[in-house]
């Protein structure tokens, strides 16, 4: 039994849900049928007519672009803590920071919603925003400490020496090293915060619910293909993004050595 | 005399139960190059550290120009650092690396570029300025590090190991090319080493350190020829180390039927026992015995090119190391008999 | 320097609020009818003893461990191609497929195994959709870039000296990988055992959808409870439950696998 068999058998099974997704995009007719049986793109228009998608759309872009902007600089500032000051129970803090990571969605979510509740902020968008950068904080702190770790404190050092303050040696020689780690780890904290269904299910409503959970009410509620639609979109713009980031970044060296 | 430009008094620096640098009074003078010498552990670079403002002594006081600077911080002080890594700035480029601090010092971009120019062409690295420095040898990045740390003329510049990373034959270059540069700007250069042949060549004075005390400061001849500790003797050249007790002013008796002549400028007291140091090279090999020699026999020899390396035994079973320059003036061979020459005034007393 | 860890110090504070609050309301009396709950009690724990829950449990323990199990066995060839490969197109392409599912959301994915088991077609003789072999499937397909991933990190990084060396010693391909391969990559099989075992147990999205109502795991039950009944002490006390598997999980499994390493 060929090892390429076996491998191919088994992308295929990976990739056989999102194919049949595609396809069923177009189809023209509203019974979920595989093979289609015909091409229409019906199901694009109404996804991007339909009022709940567009708001819930727009409150993705908003609540992820916060999320990211807190994430990011906060997340930058843990990784050199952890990495650069003489801290006790250095791993403690470290397990710390990276714990919601192993908390159930549905816990936090839950946890969450009764928080907001005592607080008096049902509605609040920015109970939202706070639980993504919980959720996505512990991705940035890793992405970010893994650079962290490669930067050669000597540098720093060189920067003083030459006349710098520590906010310009900050600026101008430990950012721009550190970039490689920023972006891995934004790109992370992006996937991350679109995606994220679970607790945003429990702690938002109709009017600030993000794009998961819209995609579920509906999914929950009705049969045609717009979901397949949606799912579509989705799916070419995470290739898209996935092949840039290998491309560009080199992810497959974030995980694999070689 | 002037005063110095770089002044330690009484610096202690403690990390936990080490004391990396204990109580240490250093003066650095205009335009000299000092180098901090000594094994590791000794607390040069802990010193070099104190002098540029990474670290804060827990007790006494650095001086610059008079000014008390301890408890300013590294980029306040206004000098320049090699480090032992170099650490260029791998994100920029050569000019960048080199422009840094006077970027830093708001000299005008036109300037910038002029200084800069010149820094490289100092460090014979003309036209490299676009290059990143990973795309640079070792050799070169040294010397961007070194354009980069003068080029906007310090006080003085620290150099930690800066030939360490380099291979024999470049680290050799290098060192005549430092001094050459030193010489020619004149800027005052402390040097952190642990190659001594280095020290000797490169500096003016050298401060030997142990266990964050400097047990000799002084020109690289006096240190050599007239080593104030056994310490000193030890690390800086080879030397045998013999005991006796002295019989007369100028006498010293090593073993029954074995005495030998020193003469070190001071007198002896009779009855003491002294420890006395001298140089492989200054013993020679006499073809018969006479005056002022003693009978050995050869215990290993060991061929380096342009001499040879003898172990002989004394009758006291005392060791002594003679070089024997190439080509050797008999034959060599381990068992045979020979008969050293010790030179009086080539013994050194030890504390 | 510890100043820089505040602002993240902040976060998990209010982290540690959501769950604190958890903790609270589990202990609190659930008031039907009303969002505000009454007194301390254990009467939501005790529920949770209750037989329909327990299963609850007991099932959603029984179907992570099948998961992680089949998982293993289906990402092993992939992550070993992707580890050992030499052609670079081969494994961007592999790496590609692998990661892309990662970053197409939960809802997606279920989705699209809604649509592929719906299809009696598909899925003859069985019947897939709503029951616990199409959830199973479901799973299995999510955790599989997980479990590809860290696989594949573990194999890259043992020294193909080591199989250079069995092979040279006179062992062939099969036993080198039964031998040596697989025993090096234990750690790897452990972490990433652990990593879809205690995902899969608050598992939501692919049982809510392809459970359809008829399979339940701990994470529906707390939405159940909690969004649909307003018990909200009840649904607590359930996620209470769900956080406890998980952290004695990673606490227990952990445990053995530093006990391994040492």
């Amino acid at each position: 039994m060929s090892l390429r068999l076996i491998v191919l058998a088994l992308a295929a099974f990976l990739t056989l849900p999102t194919a049949v997704v595609i396809a069923v995009s177009f189809n023209p007719t509203a019974i979920l049928s595989f093979p289609p049986a015909g091409f229409s793109l019906r199901w694009y228009v109404n996804v991007l007519t339909y009022p709940q998608f567009q708001r819930a759309a727009l409150n993705t872009v908003l609540v992820t672009a916060w999320a990211v902007a807190l994430a990011l600089p906060i997340g930058t500032l843990a990784a050199l803590a952890l990495e650069r000051s003489r801290l006790r129970g250095r791993n403690l803090w470290a397990a710390a920071l990276l714990s919601p990571l192993v908390v159930p969605g549905v816990a936090a979510g839950l946890g969450f919603l009764i928080l907001a509740a005592s607080l008096g902020l049902l509605r609040s968008r920015s109970v939202l925003i706070a639980a993504h950068v919980s959720l996505v904080l512990p991705f940035v702190v890793r992405s970010v400490w893994v650079s962290v770790k490669n930067l050669d404190p000597a540098l720093e050092r060189a920067a003083a020496s030459l006349g710098a303050t520590p906010w310009r040696a900050f600026r101008r020689v430990t950012l721009p090293l550190l970039r490689p780690g920023l972006f891995a780890g934004a790109l992370f904290a992006i996937v991350v915060s679109v995606n994220e269904f679970v607790v945003s299910l429990f702690i938002s409503n109709r009017v600030t619910e993000i794009l998961p959970v819209a995609m579920f009410s509906y999914v929950v509620n009705y049969t045609d293909p717009t979901i397949a639609a949606l799912s579509t979109l989705f799916i070419l713009a995470t290739f898209l993004a996935v092949w840039v980031a290998d491309r560009y970044l080199g992810l497959g060296r974030v995980f694999l050595r070689h | 005399m002037a005063r110095p430009v770089v002044e330690l008094v009484g610096c202690t620096k403690v990390y936990g139960a080490v004391r990396a640098v204990d109580a240490l009074d250093l003066a650095i003078f205009e335009g000299e190059f000092l180098a901090l010498l000594g094994p590791s552990g000794c607390g040069k670079t802990t010193t070099l550290s104190l002098i540029a403002g990474f670290v804060e002594p827990t007790a006494g006081r650095i001086l610059i120009d008079g000014e008390d600077v301890t408890g300013r911080p590294a980029h306040l002080r206004g000098l320049g650092v090699v480090f032992q890594s170099y650490a260029l700035f791998p994100h920029l480029s050569v000019f960048e690396n080199v422009a840094f601090g006077l970027r830093e010092r708001r000299v005008p971009s036109a300037e910038i570029g002029r200084r800069v120019t010149d820094a490289l062409e100092l460090v014979h690295l003309e036209g490299l300025g676009r290059q990143r420095p990973a795309e640079l040898s070792g050799g070169m990045q040294q010397r961007v590090a070194l354009a980069r740390a003068l080029v906007y003329r310090p006080r003085v510049v620290l150099l930690d190991e800066p030939l360490a990373a380099l291979d024999k034959k470049l680290r050799e270059g290098m060192r005549d090319e430092l001094r050459a540069i030193q010489r020619s700007v004149g800027i005052t250069t402390v040097f952190v080493t642990h190659d001594q042949a280095e020290a000797l060549g490169l500096s003016d004075r050298i401060a030997v350190m142990s266990r964050g005390r400097i047990e000799q400061l002084g020109a690289p001849r006096e240190i050599y020829e007239r080593p104030a500790s056994r310490f000193v003797a030890d690390f800086i050249g080879a030397s045998t180390v013999l005991r006796g007790r002295a019989v007369a002013r100028d006498l010293v008796t090593l073993a029954p039927g074995l005495t030998i002549r020193v003469a070190v400028g001071e007198a002896l007291r009779t009855g003491e026992e002294v420890e006395l140091a001298i140089r492989p090279e200054r013993v020679r090999l006499a073809e018969r015995s006479g005056e002022g020699t003693a009978e050995a026999r050869v215990e290993g020899l060991v061929y380096q090119g342009s001499l040879t390396e003898v172990t002989a035994r004394l009758g006291d079973g005392q060791r002594v190391l003679v070089s024997v320059t190439e080509p050797a003036p008999m034959r060599l061979a381990p068992g045979q008999l020979v008969h050293l020459h010790l030179p009086p005034e080539a013994f050194m007393v030890l504390a | 320097m510890k100043l820089l860890l505040a602002p993240a110090v902040v976060v998990l504070a209010a982290f540690a609020a959501a769950l604190g609050a958890l903790f609270r309301w589990s202990l609190l009396e659930f008031i039907p009818g009303s969002l505000r709950p009454g007194g301390l009690t254990l009467a939501n724990f005790r529920g949770v003893l209750a037989p329909q829950y327990l299963d609850t449990v007991w099932e959603t323990v029984l179907l992570s461990a099948a998961t992680t199990l089949l998982t293993l066995v289906l990402s092993y060839p992939v992550a070993y191609a992707l580890a050992r490969t030499p052609s670079r197109r081969a494994r961007s392409a592999l790496l590609v497929l692998t990661l892309a599912p990662f970053f197409t959301g939960a809802i997606v994915r279920t989705y699209a195994w809604v649509l592929v088991l719906g299809n009696a077609v598909v899925t003859w003789p069985l019947p897939m959709l709503f029951t616990e072999r199409g959830v199973l499937v479901g799973l299995v397909h999510f955790s599989m870039p997980s479990m590809i991933l860290v696989l594949a990190a573990a194999l890259s990084h043992i020294d193909p000296a080591y199989e250079r060396a069995a092979a040279s010693l006179g062992a062939r391909p099969a036993r080198v990988f039964w031998r040596v391969t697989l025993p090096l990559s234990m750690p790897g099989i452990v972490s990433g055992g652990l990593i879809v075992f205690a995902w899969t147990l608050s598992a939501f999205a692919t049982p809510e959808l392809l459970g359809g109502g008829k399979v339940k795991m701990i994470a529906n039950v707390v939405k159940d409870l909690g969004l649909d009944s307003f018990n909200w002490p009840g649904a607590a006390a359930f996620a209470m439950v769900a956080l406890a598997l998980t952290l004695g999980l990673l606490a227990g499994l952990g445990r053995l696998a530093a006990g391994r390493a040492a």
